[in-house]
């Protein structure tokens, strides 16, 4: 199994990515972790003042609500390039491709588990019920990795073949963002499309996070279900689909 | 396979298709059918029925002229390439050395690096650690182990990158034209480093244009043009093979 042969690889390439990463701006860390804080400083104005959402604790709603987002945006983004953007460890030497892929989407989530570790102080601080059920964010976050991992080495394996996929991906991030329940409370959206709306993963798993760190309840088991069996098909459909692509790489590339 | 053989292949043909108007964009695609055009391409034979065996311990030399299909080959050994038709059987752990350095980060350090491109050669992080001080010694640049690559000059870095990779303690290694590292003092050091691994018993697969260098090491040898093998067998009958043929296509 490649995952446990070349764990040492994947780890080595998830860690050099993550301090190249850090490394690169003055701020390096500071600026990852204030880019979700003043998104939310500028959404929770906007939406405050003049949609006039009443949601307790609407901050809070918001910051969970951008900070799971972003996983997937970031994510998938920058696995997306991870193929083509290491053109020497697909042309010249041999390495399972997907650990490419596997290291760039570690990288994004470690990075997402330590935005959500500088949530947790605020979630004391503006006074959210904060119980043991925080314990859910492992394996909820877990899952999520799975949803990303999936996405990503179908992106990835595409963008091989289409170089502009990544144009039409950040319009699919953009209409995501606003599908999803990240800046206005569920009930907004009309009783006859709650339905609809609810087949979007991500509107689950969002709601998934706030329950647990935000509301303090225990997410329904039905939820979690729901969510490690989209991940499942994910990852193996991810898997199909990058087999497939993946033996011409090294001639496109 | 035979147990004393290290490469067996055979039968392997690998065609390239080179589209008349390459298309990466799924816009290009969109314009493309929308102009009713068609997927015209050319195809190009790099490989035609290529078989050969290379035995355990050998040392053996590809030559041929520029596009016979000699980097495709060595790509299809690597297994980098897949080929459309014929098989090719490996008996050991393959280090390919068709370009050093792969994966190199320039923002982290000499140290950084080291262990990052130790485990893409195959190396396990305890391994590296292991024989991290030897890599250092042998690329001679202990007092810059902190230092970033991108300050490194390009010797440098490819001094680093072959004393890592020598590490990785292959069956087989895969060289194309890399031998020339640094300068000829370091060039004298990787050139008694490859010669002890041959002594060692070690097999290896040498593409190269230096007929000198194919002489020097190779035992047996294989002439490849336009993917098919003109001849193979003893080096010196072989080269000069090619050097009749290179004269008279001239």
């Amino acid at each position: 199994m490649w995952l446990v042969d070349y764990r040492d690889l994947i780890w080595n390439l998830t860690i050099s990515d993550l301090k190249v990463k850090y490394q690169s701006s003055v701020l390096g860390f500071a600026w990852s972790l204030l880019n979700p804080l003043l998104m939310m400083l500028v959404l929770y104005f906007v939406f405050s003042n003049i949609f006039r959402f009443e949601l307790e604790n609407f901050a809070l709603y918001l910051l969970i609500g951008i900070i799971a987002w972003r996983f997937l945006a970031n994510g998938t983004m920058t696995a997306m390039g991870s193929i083509v953007g290491r053109p020497g460890l697909v042309t010249k030497l041999y390495i399972p491709r997907q650990i490419l892929v596997m290291s760039s989407v570690l990288s994004s989530f470690i990075s997402s588990i330590l935005e959500f570790a500088v949530l947790i102080p605020l979630l004391f601080i503006l006074g959210a019920k904060v119980t043991p059920n925080i314990l859910f964010f492992p394996v909820v976050h877990g899952i999520y990795f799975l949803i990303v991992y999936g996405i990503s080495l179908v992106l990835a394996s595409l963008f091989v073949y289409f170089r502009d996929l990544n144009q039409v991906w950040d319009v699919v991030m953009q209409a995501g963002f606003f599908l999803s329940p990240i800046v206005y409370p569920i009930t907004t959206i009309p009783a006859a499309f709650l339905e609809y709306y609810m087949l979007n993963p991500m509107t689950v798993l969002i709601e998934t996070y706030r329950e647990f760190l935000l509301y303090g309840l225990t997410p329904s088991l039905a939820s979690l279900l729901a969510l490690l069996a989209v991940g499942a098909v994910m990852v193996a459909a991810g898997t199909l689909v990058f087999q497939r692509l993946e033996r011409r790489f090294a001639e496109e590339i | 396979m035979n147990s004393d053989e290290a490469i067996a292949v055979e039968h392997l043909s690998k065609e390239f298709r080179i589209p008349h108007d390459r298309k990466v964009t799924m816009y290009e695609h969109i314009v493309g059918i929308l102009k009713g055009g068609k997927y015209s391409y050319e195809l190009f034979q790099a490989l035609d029925d290529v078989s050969f065996t290379v035995r355990r311990g050998e040392t053996f030399g590809v030559i041929g002229p520029n596009g016979s299909g000699k980097s495709t080959l060595l790509k299809i050994l690597a297994g980098v390439l897949y080929p459309d038709s014929g098989r090719v059987q490996v008996n050991g752990k393959i280090a390919p050395f068709l370009e050093l350095g792969v994966g190199f980060q320039p923002d982290l350090t000499a140290k950084e690096n080291i262990f990052l491109y130790g485990s893409i050669m195959g190396l396990t992080r305890k391994e590296i650690g292991k024989r991290y001080d030897e890599i250092l010694d042998f690329a001679e640049l202990r007092r810059f182990e902190n230092m970033k690559l991108k300050n490194f000059s390009s010797g440098m870095a490819v001094r680093l990158a072959f004393a890592t990779a020598i590490q990785t303690d292959p069956d087989i290694l895969l060289v194309d034209e890399v031998l020339a590292v640094g300068d000829e003092a370091f060039q004298r050091k990787c050139s008694e480093k490859i010669e002890e691994i041959r002594r060692q018993g070690k097999t290896i697969i040498i593409v190269s244009h230096a007929l000198g260098t194919v002489q020097e090491l190779c035992e047996r040898c294989m002439l490849l043009k336009n993917g098919r093998v003109l001849s193979s067998g003893e080096t010196g009958k072989v080269v000069e093979e090619y050097l009749r043929i290179s004269a008279a296509g001239s």
